[in-house]
This record gives structure tokens, sequence and C-alpha cells, in this order.
């Protein structure tokens, strides 16, 4: 399939601790078109930063990632060599993380950083780079982008170095982007507008995006695909409207009813609740990962759940064929 | 209702230091205050980092001296109360309930540390209170003797929520007290927040960045920028007609769960609040959509209007009716002043 950018095929994360080997993340797989957006979405400890870190190579050195395939334009990564890899990376893929301040290194200019990788990767001038980098800030909506080469991380505010974070990621003209929580740490009305920023950018220069959170409220509004994490596993996936409208599996239910929303909630109301805790990732679980926290629990959840399939492509891993 | 809690004039500064040579800045993380806390609410609190909510909860605790104004409690000034008199009748619930937690100490002598320091009942009596109050908020007695590095997030929170209850306060100051957990647990504690108010018959103050939260859980809202109250409504009105600019910009920020409605425009622009460098006028004018010429020279007077307030000159009706919008000359500006002066 030539509209597919990245190929994910049975991904695994493992990682090795004292208690025995943890598998943060099991057996996955999803694909992304160019040009559309997916959202991986779970609460903490789901694995979705870790499938994240596995597709970029950036894994820890204690978690090991296993795939059948892991193709980015149909080159396979898992078979890649390092330099492949590096030629790759920043390049044609490019992450944006949560939190700027640590992401940008607080010794070197703003400009340095924009300019480094789109030297390394396009062979062009410093002035070439330049130029680049003062129409990119400027796309990302940084005036007297010229003045702010020369500053350092330390001098922007928040939503301005998640700008700049955004307009390095783009330099080199990428076709996929990663962002995990890329404004998970910033203010509302600042999420709202750096969320709608990447949306613009997306949409005009036809990148795919992946994009990691574990907010419903920004998966609903910007994603075209979604896939729900629960335990190292995508226990569910479609396309947004329909998977917002009817999810099928309990626990996407049980997420969506834990979130107050105005004129759905009665103010003052009891919200959803999903009882229990996330079960270790320590060693394998056998049958459905959600079966002890599940209110529609039966005796056959203990063996491995079917996959059902809508024909709109919405996917999920439950013994219910329709939960609703 | 009267008034529980009352917060008159309150200010507070901090000197921030700006390196070696440089002479020490003052930052109004507080500014003139006036709030009064009605029994049997909540007071939701919201606004952006750095506009002062943490600092207004902890001196409403009585943890923090104003550096002008005061705090009353039932009409008596919190400073004859002491620390220890203000700790019986209004208690904390913290936004992180891994750092909030002593970790060397098991649950249940967390919890009933709050009565041994007020010597209050044996040590029988003390722990048979114990164990009530971690019933009532939803916690097995068996977790007494274990300590927090055994519990989960929501289950630490819990125990912060017991600790706060255990001395029966009247008002419960929760600083986000959802705001580090995952969504599911979140709406366990919110839900038990609400159960233990209507039980108990508490008073909450609830400061919170997320706004759907506070929707749905208090009962009027007070919306600060850069150390002032902007605006302050009962929830419905607020959020069915906003007043103040930055109340309707913060509500358009909110990205409720619907598919198809897109990412809205905030239409504020680029400018963003430096506590340090607060702007003359309106400190929110530079970002304001809707400023006017005597934004950036007066500071908005708060004017009531029925049971609500907002300071915005949009919303002044002495300057409505004087002028008309967007024509306000510098004249005008300064005849007003005398006016209020006078």
């Amino acid at each position: 399939m030539t509209d597919t950018i990245l190929e994910v095929d049975g991904l695994s994360v493992d990682i090795a601790t004292p208690r025995g080997t943890l598998h943060a993340v099991r057996d996955i797989s999803f694909s992304v078109r160019r040009g559309e957006t997916l959202c991986l979405v779970g609460e903490s400890g789901c694995g979705k930063s870790m499938t994240s870190l596995a597709i970029m190579d950036l894994l820890p050195k204690a978690a090991k990632r296993n795939a059948r395939r892991l193709a980015f334009a149909g080159q396979d990564l898992s078979k890649a060599s390092k330099r492949q890899i590096n030629a790759l990376r920043g390049n044609r893929m490019a992450m944006i993380f949560q939190e700027p301040m640590t992401a940008l290194n607080p010794a070197y200019t703003i400009g340095n950083q924009l300019i480094e990788a789109y030297r390394q990767h396009k062979n062009a001038s410093e002035a070439e780079a330049r130029e680049r980098a003062i129409f990119l800030l400027s796309k990302v909506g940084i005036a007297s982008a010229a003045e702010r080469l020369g500053q350092y991380p330390h001098q922007l505010s928040g939503g301005l170095r998640q700008r700049v974070m955004i307009a390095m990621a783009l330099m080199c003209g990428p076709e996929l982007l990663i962002a995990d929580e890329p404004t998970t740490a910033l203010d509302v009305t600042i999420q709202a507008q750096i969320l709608r920023l990447l949306a613009d950018l997306q949409r005009e220069l036809g990148i795919a995006m992946l994009l990691i959170t574990h907010d419903l409220g920004i998966v609903a509004r910007i994603a075209d695909r979604v896939a729900v994490m629960y335990a190292g596993q995508i226990v569910e996936e479609g396309p947004t409207a329909s998977l917002f409208q009817s999810p099928k599996h309990p626990y996407t239910q049980g997420l969506i009813d834990c979130i107050p929303v105005p004129g759905r909630t009665v103010p003052g109301g009891r919200l959803g609740v999903i009882p229990g805790v996330v079960p270790s990732l320590v060693g394998d679980i056998r049958g459905c990962s959600f079966r002890d926290r599940c209110s529609r629990t039966q005796p056959i959840c203990s063996q491995a759940p079917p996959v059902y399939e809508t024909p709109d492509g919405q996917r999920w891993r439950c013994i219910l064929e329709d939960a609703a | 209702m009267t008034a529980l809690l009352e917060a008159q004039g309150l200010t507070r500064s901090f000197g921030v230091s700006q390196g070696m040579f440089k002479a020490r800045r003052t930052l109004h993380a507080v500014n003139g205050i006036n709030l009064d806390i009605r029994k049997g609410e909540v007071l939701g609190i919201v606004g952006e980092s750095g506009c002062g909510k943490s600092t207004l909860a902890r001196m409403l605790l009585g943890l923090l001296p104003p550096t002008a104004g005061k705090i009353a409690l039932d009409g008596q000034d919190i400073h004859t109360l002491g620390r220890k008199g203000m700790a019986r009748r209004v208690q904390p619930v913290f936004q992180d309930p891994y750092s909030s937690l002593n970790p060397r100490r098991t649950i249940a002598s967390i919890v009933s540390l709050p009565l041994e320091v007020h010597g209050i009942g044996t040590a029988a009596e003390r722990r048979k209170k114990t164990l009530d109050i971690l019933d009532k908020v939803g916690l097995p007695q068996r977790f007494a003797d274990r300590y927090p590095r055994e519990l989960s997030g929501g289950q630490r929170q819990r125990v912060a929520i017991a600790r706060a209850l255990v001395m029966n306060p009247e008002i419960v100051v929760c600083d986000e007290p959802t705001s580090a957990l995952d969504v599911s647990v979140q709406s366990q504690i919110l839900n038990l927040l609400m159960d233990l108010r209507r039980e108990l018959g508490l008073t909450y103050v609830f400061i919170s960045h997320n706004l759907a939260v506070v929707e749905h859980i208090a009962t009027r809202v007070a919306v600060m920028y850069l150390g002032r109250v902007v605006e302050l409504a009962e929830t419905e009105a607020l959020f069915k007609a906003p007043r103040h600019p930055y109340t309707k910009a913060l509500l358009t920020s909110v990205l409720t769960p619907e598919p198809g409605a897109g990412i809205p425009e905030t239409g504020l622009g680029l400018a963003f609040p430096d506590p340090l460098n607060p702007p003359p006028g309106c400190p929110f004018h530079p970002r304001c959509p809707e400023r006017m010429a005597q934004c950036s020279t007066i500071t908005p007077r708060f004017t009531e209007h029925g049971r609500d307030a907002v300071a915005c000159h949009l919303h002044d009706p002495e300057l409505r009716a004087s002028t008309p919008r967007n024509v306000v000359t510098l004249n005008a500006n300064t005849a007003l002043k005398q006016k209020e002066n006078s």
C-alpha cells in the first residue's frame, strides 16, 4: 500500500525489572496513512509513550523492542541500520515532546538548534538553513522571527517554546510527525492555540500525525482515527466519530463516561467510574486484560478475546460483539 | 447565605531575585482580592498557571500570611485564631498525593496525626476515628497499617481526603485535587468529594485549571487572572453567559469530546501573562480581543450584576452610560477617575 506512511505489526516492548519482565507494549498493530491523524489514547502506564519511542528507536536501554514489521514509507525500521535510522529521524519522521524545556537544549540558541538538523540532513548552507528557520518560526506564529533565533529557550514562555519545538520538527519537511502529549504542560488557552496550529499545519503540509494523549477532548477534536490502549494492548480502534458515538469496548465506554461533559452529565451528579486498578504488566496476562474491572465479565473472558470489526473499520477486542 | 470565610483586600507579594547584581523585584501573586466563601457552597477558583490561585489557597488555609488585607472566619480575624485554631476548621487537600503524604508513616498514623497534634481523644479513640474515616472515604480498613508507597494515586488521594476530614472541618480547600490522576480515578475522587459534602455539610474551595471539572462540581466560580479575580458568578450563569473576555476565552478553549467540532480559535494572540511584569490598566488587555482605549490605562472596577460581578470596562455601567464603546477619550477617563475618587 503506497498511502500507508507507518505500518506497525506485532510491536512489543519488554523491560527487564528485578521482579521479572515487564511487558509495556504487547503485540500491537496499527497503521497511519499519509496525511491522517491517528490518536493513541489511554491512561498512564498503558504503553502509549513506549509505543512512540519504539517507533523512533528512542527507547531507554533497559527496554527491548520486538516487531514482526515496523515500516516507515515501506522501509522496515526493525531491520534498518543505525545509520539509516539516523537519516530518517528528524528528517522524514520527527517528534514533538511533552515538555519543551527539557527537550530543548538550554545552552544553545533557538537558531542553533533549528539549523543544526537541517544542515545535517539536507546538506544546506548556513544561510539557507537560517532562511528556512525564519520562515517556519513565522509559520508557527512567532513574531520577529529573526530576532528569536538569537534567543535561548529560557527567554521564551512555555507556549512559545512549544511553537519552537513544532518549527524544529517541521524543519526538514517530515512526512510523519509523532507528538507525545504536546500540550499537557500548557495552560488551556495556550493548548487550544497550539493544537489549532498543529491541525492547520498538518492539513496544509499534508503531514501524517501520530498524536499520543490521555485527553479524550483533544482526541475528539483532532483525530481522524483513534486507537485506545489498555495494559499495553490496543483494545479498540476506529474512526473518531464512530468510536465516540458507539464505543464497543467496555473500557472505551468507561473512559467516555468518566469525564464530565456539559449537557451530558448532570452538574453535581455522579460520574461513571471504572473500579479497580490496571493489572500488573509483569509476566503474561491471560485472557482479557480488562476483565477484573469490567462490569460485563463472563467466565469466557479468561480466554483471549476475539476481535470484531464493523464495515467502517471500527475494531475491538472483546467477547461482546456489540456492547451497547 | 452568610459568608463563612471572608477575604478583604487580600494581597501577597514575593521578592524575586533577578540575579546577583540586580535589585530584587516584587511579584504580586495575589493583588487585592475580596472574596466571601458562603456556608455549604463549592466555590470553584479557575485560572491559568501563575494567576495566584495556589497562593490564595495557602492564605485561605492560614499557611501563608498575607502582605496586606485580612481573612475572617465567621467574622473573626484568623490571625487571632492561630494556626491550630484555623486547622480545626479549615483543612487542605493538595494536588500531588505522592508528595503530600509522609512515606515513612503508615496510613493510620498519617490520618490520625491531626488528632494527635490537637490532643484529641485517647489512642484507642483516635484509632477508631481513623478507621471510621478510612471507611468513609472508601478505603478498606486493612490499608490502615500500610505505607503510601503500597497505594495507587487514587487511593493516596483518598488518604489525603481522610486526613483532611478527621478533624471534622467546616471548610476543605482542595488545590487541584484531581490534576495528577487519570480520568477514571478522577471521576471516583470527584464522586467521593460530592458524597462527603452532602453527608457532612462541607464547604469546599475547589481550585482547578480544568473547567469541565469545575463546571461539574462548583456552585459558584471565581475566575482569576494575574493575581486578581476578574469574574465571580454562579456556575450556571458563568458557563452560559460569561461576561469577561478572559472567561469567554477560557470557556472557548475547553475541548469537550465532540468529534468534528474542531479546535476552537481563542482570539487571544501571542502575548502571554508575565506575573513579574503585569501590564498597566486591565491586566488582561494585551491579550484581549475586545480591548478599548482606556483598558491600557485604567484598572477596571469590580461591578455587580445581580448576584454576579465582573471587573471589565465593557460591563461597567457608568462607563457604558457616559461614553459609547471604542470612543472613550483620555479626558473622559480622567474625569471618571476623579469622580471615583471624590
